[in-house]
This record gives C-alpha cells, structure tokens and sequence, in this order.
C-alpha cells in the first residue's frame, strides 16, 4: 500500500513535469503576440487558482477576498519600483511577505467565523481595501500607477518587446505553486488542512491545532497570489484600483479550481486551461457590447459541472479511485 | 498507591440553569476499564466533553497524569495523551480512511513515512487494514465506529476515551467491539467508556461509574453496581427497585 502511494505521488511530479517541459515548447511553434497573451494569463490564473485552492481547498475556509492580496502584490511591486527603485524581484516577494503578514492579521479574527459567515467577512475586507486605496493619494488613488518603461532586462524584469519572458516567468510560478501543493500535500500540513475542512472538532481531539492550521494555509496561500499580482503589474506596465483588486479577481481565482476541482493537485490547472482561453476568447469574439458573456458561460460551466461531477473535472480521469470507493 | 491516571476534582458543568454535571468527582487508576453509565441525560457525555477538553467546566479541576489540565485545550490534551472518539462519529468524510488515521499519528510523529506505517499498523490492529484505501465516507456505521477508535489510538493515547463506541451495533459487531477494547486494554492503554447498554460494558469493565441527574450515584464493581437498588431505581423507577 505504502507503495502504491509512493507511486502515485512520484507519477504525478512526471506528469507535472513532462507538461512543464511540453508547456515550455509552445511559444517555439505559437508566435501569434494574441495567442501568447491568452496563454500567459492562462498559466497566472493557473497559479493563482492553485494557491487559492490552498487555503479554500484544502484547508476549506472559502475565501471570495483574494483580490486583496493579489493587489496587495500588485501596488507593492509597482510603489517599490516607481517610487524607490526596487527591483521588481524583490518587490514581488516584499509583495508576498506583506499579504502574509496581511492575512494572519485579518484570520485572527476572521477563523473564529465559520461557513457562509467567513466567506462573507472576505469579501467585505476586499472591498474595504479597495476603497482604500481607491482613495490613497501617494497610492495613485484612483488613476493608478503608471510604471515606467525602464529598457528591457530581466533584471528589471520589463519587456516590451515580446511576451516570452512573461510567459516563461508565469509558466515558472505555475509550476511552483503546483509544486508546493504537490509537496504540502504529504505533509503534517497538508493532512492537518484536509482534516480542518472535514471536521475541525475531529481535528482537534487528534491534537490538530485548527486556528494555526486555517493561519497556516492563509500565509501560504497569500503569500503565492500577491507574487501572482506583482507579475501582473509588470506584465500589464499599468495597474489601477479597478484593474487588479476588484472582485471579479476574486472570482477567476476561485472558478477553475471550482471547475476542476476543489482541494484537488490538478483540479485548479485543468480549470484554468479551460476557462481563461474561453474568457478572451469570448471577450474579443463578441467584443465590447458582449461585456459579462464570459461570466454567463462560466455561470453556466459551472452549473453543468455540479450536475454532472460534483466533484469537478478532475474526477473524469481517475475512474480507479471509483473502484475503490466501491 | 500510585496516584491515578485520571481524576476530576469537584467539577461542575451549567449551562444556563441547566445543571449537567455537580461536584463530580472520579478517577481513574492507570490500567484499569472504567465504565461510565447512566440513564439518558445523566451527564455522562458533558463529562466527556470536560474531560476531553471541548469545554472548560464551570467549577473544579481535571488532574491528568500528575499535572492539572483544566485550562488546557483539547489539542493540547490530545499531545498529552488523552484520545477519544465520538458519539455521532466524527470522520474525515473526503479523506481515505488510512489518511483519517495518519491524521492522529501525526502527533507522535514527524516524519511523514512514520506516521504512515504507524497508521498502517493501527488499522492492522483494529481491523481495518483491508479498508485502508476506501473513503471514509464509504464505510458502513460500524466499521465508521472502528475508525473512530484506530484515529484515537493512533495519537498514541494514555488515556482512551469511547463515547458509545459499542451502542447500535450487532450482538456480533458489539463482540468484535468488546475484544477490540480488551486487546486496547492489554496494550497497557487505560480505558474510560461511556455506554447505557449495561449488559455489554459489565463483563467488560473492572469497575463502574453510575451517573444519574448530573451527580455520581454509584460507583464499584460491576456485580454489585447492577444489584444496588438505587441503580436500579435510577433506571427504571422505584417500582422495580421495591422488588429487588
């Protein structure tokens, strides 16, 4: 038995970087700029989801707030790197640290609500830091920032001439936050976590600590998007309130883990390369009267899915966990 | 004599104007099977609870190996070695059951390969090694019960607590159930259970507690606990206790 996991677990990390590898081909044989744009957001949504899927799938506490900590990531980067000449390296990972610290300062009130009460608490703190800094003036208010164009270099981590860094970059933190999962998943954590979402009481009487698990997963979890959201604002070069902390952020993190599987390794991966591409693809197809069509075809993805796989798409691939079910 | 294992001093549980436990004072020597029984609503399940930790009491103090543990959390008593199961069991639905019991191994061990074998090895003991991989969801109730009693022993426990682990169960299923708890017991693990079956737990147990109305009744053997006539009134009303 002890191998037959042992298995699994090292077939997956194959598998995972097999796909890397064929992933990092693409671009060699895709050189339309549109297509590579799609993909690079495709692979960002796929990190972000995977990182939500931490917090709100494993450890089950729903979050509908992570705009926040993806902006967070995002103004962090771009106020470091406008306003003090902070590599953008090092401002993603400020980005990352500050979310952390950001998150367990709001989970310690926040893990004592239970269910739709968390859930609601999230998207309200959202909200409130959108105001916020909607109305911070050192901050851009509500103009935004502008970050300048500095010449291209990695160093400096701008590009303006082609989309390739981006996307190898964006390829590299998908397969991070997928390998953290990966990792996390076999651990003390990841089992605590998992027991967290299915009964806390449980988890308690086996010596789980559930408030440090749940502020565990939200560390973790905010610290990964708010990377995601410093990428962004190098990647779009100009970022506002509206543009990188609105709900509708909240949302696409939360959707392709839905769709593929919540608390699942691949679930959000698999979600991600079918809803993004579907998003812009509708976007330009039916244009700029066509506003909110993408959101109607997820509404109705989803509604298919939680007819016909409760438990996501990724459930579709191992008919074997089925038999042992039986 | 050595001081026992588990002993609570005095201890009182309300909630509102409800008096669930007053001045209950019990203790549990290392080794031993206590039974805690008691008609419906006696106070036997809050007392659990107070010990396991869910809930602080009111009034009065749980003494555990040596140290006072009342102020602590039930996690911290899990570590210190107090495990227990549910009543209405408790499982992680969406987890394997081998993944349900790692989660109590985990206590004891760091090493995630460790904790797995140690699991593996408990579902041995409880018989459960065929079901290892099946989902927790999936087990019929009596086999959810032994789950319940491998995740507690998994955590390594001094100190078994079994809330109605044996109730609802076959004649068979409950036989099964009673050589489970003996062999626990032989593996020098002490027991406290809470059943209202009397004719399952009194062969089992060496001594027994009798809760009624929040208050300890009766305490002793098992053959003199079922002839005292106040037992017997408790349970079923002075009628009966005129004839015995």
């Amino acid at each position: 038995m002890d191998t037959d996991f042992a298995k699994r677990r090292r077939r997956d990390l194959i598998t995972a970087f097999c796909l890397a590898v064929v992933a990092a081909l693409v671009p060699l044989f895709v050189k339309d700029v549109y297509v590579q744009n799609i993909m690079v957001l495709t692979l960002m949504y796929a990190a972000l989801s995977q990182s939500w899927n931490i917090l709100s799938g494993y450890c089950g506490q729903i979050s509908l707030g992570h705009a926040l900590y993806f902006g967070l990531g995002a103004y962090t980067t771009a106020i470091l790197f406008t306003k003090f000449g902070v590599l953008p390296w090092f401002g993603m990972i400020g980005g990352g640290l500050i979310s952390a610290a950001i998150a367990m300062a709001l989970g310690y009130p926040c893990f004592r609500l239970r269910g739709h009460y968390f859930v609601i608490a999230t998207i309200v703190i959202a909200e409130i830091a959108l105001l916020l800094i909607q109305n911070w003036d050192w901050a851009g208010a509500a103009l935004g920032i502008n970050i300048p164009v500095r010449g291209d270099s990695w160093l400096k981590f701008q590009f303006t001439r082609s989309k390739l860094p981006y996307f190898y970059f964006a390829l590299g933190l998908a397969c991070v936050a997928w390998f953290v999962t990966w990792w996390l998943e076999d651990s003390k954590w990841g089992f605590w976590w998992r027991a967290v979402k299915d009964n806390p009481d449980a988890a308690e009487s086996l010596g789980v600590v559930v408030f440090n698990s749940k502020m565990g997963a939200a560390a973790v979890s905010a610290f990964l998007t708010a990377v995601g959201g410093g990428f962004y604002a190098q990647f779009v070069s100009y970022i506002d309130p509206e543009s990188v902390m609105a709900f509708q952020f909240s949302l696409l993190m939360a959707l392709p883990a839905v769709l593929g599987g919540i608390g699942t390794l691949w679930g959000p991966m698999l979600g991600a390369v079918i809803l993004i591409p579907l998003t812009e693809l509708t976007r330009s197809f039916i244009g700029g009267s066509g506003r909110g069509v993408d959101l109607i075809v997820y509404g109705g993805l989803i509604v298919a899915i939680s007819l016909a796989r409760p438990q996501g798409l990724v459930g579709l691939f191992s008919p074997k966990r089925k038999e042992a079910v039986r | 004599m050595t001081a026992p294992l588990l002993e609570t001093r005095g201890v009182w549980q309300r909630f509102g104007g409800l008096v669930a436990n007053s001045d209950v004072s019990i203790s549990v020597g290392r080794g031993e099977i206590v039974g805690l029984i008691g008609p419906n609503g006696a106070g036997k399940s809050t007392l659990f609870n107070l010990i396991a930790g869910v809930l602080p009491p009111t009034q009065g103090s749980i003494w555990f190996d040596g140290e006072d543990v009342t102020a602590l959390p039930a996690a911290e008593r899990c570590v210190r070695g107090i495990g227990r199961t549910f009543q209405v069991v408790k499982s992680f639905e969406t987890m394997s059951v081998i993944d349900n019991v790692i989660v109590g191994s985990l206590v004891r061990n760091t090493v995630m390969r460790v904790a797995r074998r140690k699991a593996h090895q408990v579902l041995e003991f409880c018989g459960l090694a065929a079901r290892a991989n099946v989902l927790a969801s999936n087990l019929i109730p009596s086999e959810k019960r032994r789950l319940e009693v491998a995740r507690a022993l998994a955590t390594e426990p001094k100190l078994l607590l079994l809330d109605e682990v044996l109730t609802g169960l076959t004649p068979i299923e409950a036989q099964t159930g009673v050589e489970l708890v003996r062999r626990v017991r032989a593996t020098g693990v002490t027991v406290l259970m809470v059943e209202h079956v009397m004719e399952i737990v009194m062969p089992l147990v060496d001594r027994a507690i009798v809760l009624d109305l929040g208050k300890v009744l009766v305490e002793g053997k098992p053959a003199d606990v079922v002839r005292d006539p106040k037992v017997i009134t408790a349970y079923l009303g002075d009628r009966h206790a005129v004839g015995a």
